[in-house]
């Protein structure tokens, strides 16, 4: 992971200033607006806490607990995945309206995915988790389905810009040849769009993995069902194992990625 | 036309540049390798999850009847006094909508400051590379900040929050804690990319009219480096406000906490009320963000 897109930067005195005093004026409201009550006893807990951090349970039976609770987390984050996939990619079609024929019907189908999509993105995975607690149980589908809905709405969202964000000339070339928009989707847009779409999809993985995590917030397994049971016995150490073993998943997947954006781009 | 979520691609990466006078080497295999290695991911993450131990799905027509009930729950049809038709909640709820704005503001405000301390020494150039002291002194700064980063990051809100409400008293600013550790470690290494890609032009020439490195940080780093810094801090802010919801059904502040409450006490029309307000609340911070990161530029 290289570089944000830079922009040269013109700064304009006025509009700074201006967005300054803003910035620093709503932390400041914030921070009066909290009423800071008295720690009670809370610097040794904190203490507690971080020397057994420091102090992980490495014994064979725990580690291998952690390793099941990590697999069962992974297979919940690329499950999802897979789901975001599926919503994701028709999305990114309707959201930019590169298939459509006429001007209203890609103005209708553009407006209403937009709102459809900004609903179904603005709902934290978790409260999704909950509300399909409620229709599905305690089954795993719910926190695939969970981390899938709102993780499809947003790649639908990039995707779509993607597509829109081609360069001109290669798609006036393809429509002057008499091409069709379809055939201007599959041999223009996509190979444009597509290019670094493995690494999209990697970070996203990656946020996904910490999504499956704490999917013990409606009582499902994993790392998070593991860090609460850790807690309520009072056993920082095996917390800090867990939060170890986390760490580590998310530098594993993010070793991967750069392989394998290495390895298929180039 | 289109917005762009430069973020999203920021985190992605740039799209690579095509090396010119080279021609792409061409690996179909690769791809097609990629493609099966996925989907045999894919089958095997599937089933893991239904092996898991859980309660079975029920039927189908069953799903639907709890679907169906469950959005009449919600729309009150069965309740003779919903929510939505009672000034008192619509003004609990609006007390709870600040507290919320309040937890993501001041999460995002300390998340900034970590972040501006610590950028320096995650960055590559401005501790081991052309602009840093080099040798173990910039090492362990650098080792440190990354590290720090990484661990930070790699922790989800919901975990902070779950830590942090052993050692702060439960309410709003525990909430802003939990958010703010989590996101350190996104800002800081975004930060730090940032600054390892900033223009070297000017920094040079400042290093050879004999600025030191603290002039060097103050007038080449910091005004290169802050519009870009605050444009990531501002689309952040919707994120954290989007998961502002379930740190505070933790740490008990809130619309998160009256949520936690409505579910358990079964007031249906309560509970829709306050899902409305969120994603209204999450809108209106996308639009705010947005009008705020024109002013950045």
């Amino acid at each position: 992971m290289t570089s944000a897109v830079l922009v040269p930067v013109r700064p304009r005195p006025g509009s700074r200033s201006l967005l300054t005093a803003l910035l620093v004026g709503a932390v400041v409201v914030s921070l009066l607006a909290v009423e800071v009550e008295g720690a009670s006893g809370g610097g040794a807990a904190a203490r507690e806490l971080l020397t057994s951090l420091v102090q992980p349970d490495l014994s064979p039976g725990f580690l291998a607990t952690v390793a099941e609770a990590a697999v069962l987390t992974v297979a919940y984050a690329v499950a999802g995945m897979s789901v975001a996939v599926v919503v994701g990619v028709p999305g990114a079609l309707l959201v930019s309206g590169v298939l459509a024929r006429r001007r209203t019907s890609r103005a209708v189908t553009v407006v209403a995915t937009r709102g459809v999509l900004a609903t179904l993105r603005a709902v934290h995975e978790l409260v999704w988790a909950l509300l399909l607690l409620t229709v599905l149980g305690l089954h795993p589908l719910s926190g695939v389905l969970a981390i899938g809905i709102p993780y499809g709405a947003t790649m639908a969202r990039v995707l779509g810009d993607r597509l829109l964000d081609v360069p001109r000339a290669p798609l006036d070339a393809l429509t002057a040849a008499g091409a069709s928009p379809e055939q201007l989707l599959l041999y223009g847009r996509l190979p444009l769009a597509g290019a670094d779409l493995a690494g999209y999809l990697f970070y996203r993985l990656e946020c996904a993995v910490r999504a499956a995590a704490v999917l013990s917030f409606i009582g499902l397994g994993g790392i998070g069902l593991r860090i609460e049971v850790a807690l309520a016995d009072l056993r920082f150490d095996q917390v800090g194992t867990l939060l170890l073993a986390l760490l580590l998943l998310v530098v594993a997947v993010d070793a991967t990625a750069r392989a394998a954006r290495a390895r298929l781009v180039v | 036309m289109s917005t762009t979520t430069s973020l999203e691609q920021a985190h992605a990466g740039p799209a690579p540049a095509p090396v010119p006078g080279r021609r792409r080497r061409r690996t179909p295999w690769r791809g097609w390798v990629a493609a099966v290695v996925g989907a045999a991911l894919v089958v095997a993450a599937w089933a893991t999850v239904l092996s898991a131990e859980a309660s079975p799905l029920p039927p189908l027509p069953e799903i639907a009847e709890r679907a169906a009930g469950f959005a009449g729950d919600l729309l009150g049809v069965a309740d003779p006094t919903p929510a939505y038709r009672d000034a008192g909640s619509w003004s609990r709820v609006g007390g709870l909508a600040v507290d919320t704005v309040v937890m993501s503001v001041l999460a995002t405000g300390l998340a900034g400051l970590g972040a501006l301390a610590t950028v320096a020494g995650a960055s590559r150039s401005l501790t081991v590379g052309e602009f840093g002291p080099g040798g173990p002194l910039g090492w362990a700064v650098h080792l440190l900040s990354r590290g720090l980063h990484t661990v930070t990051r790699s922790v989800p809100e919901v975990v902070w929050a779950l830590l942090v409400v052993f050692t702060l008293q439960p309410g709003v600013l525990a909430g802003a804690v939990a958010l703010a550790l989590h996101e350190v470690g996104v800002l800081g290494r975004l930060g730090a990319d940032v600054a390892d890609s900033l223009d070297r032009g000017p920094l040079r020439a400042l290093r050879a009219t004999g600025a030191g490195r603290t002039a060097l940080l103050l007038y080449g780093v910091l005004p290169q480096a802050l519009p870009q810094l605050v444009t990531f801090l501002l689309y952040r802010w919707e994120v954290v406000l989007r998961a502002s919801i379930v740190v505070g059904f933790i740490t008990g502040a809130g619309l998160g906490f009256a949520l936690r409450l409505d579910l358990a006490f079964r007031r249906w029309t309560d509970v829709a009320l306050v899902l409305l307000t969120y994603v209204l609340l999450v809108w209106a911070v996308d639009l705010a963000s947005s009008l705020l990161r024109r002013l950045a530029r």
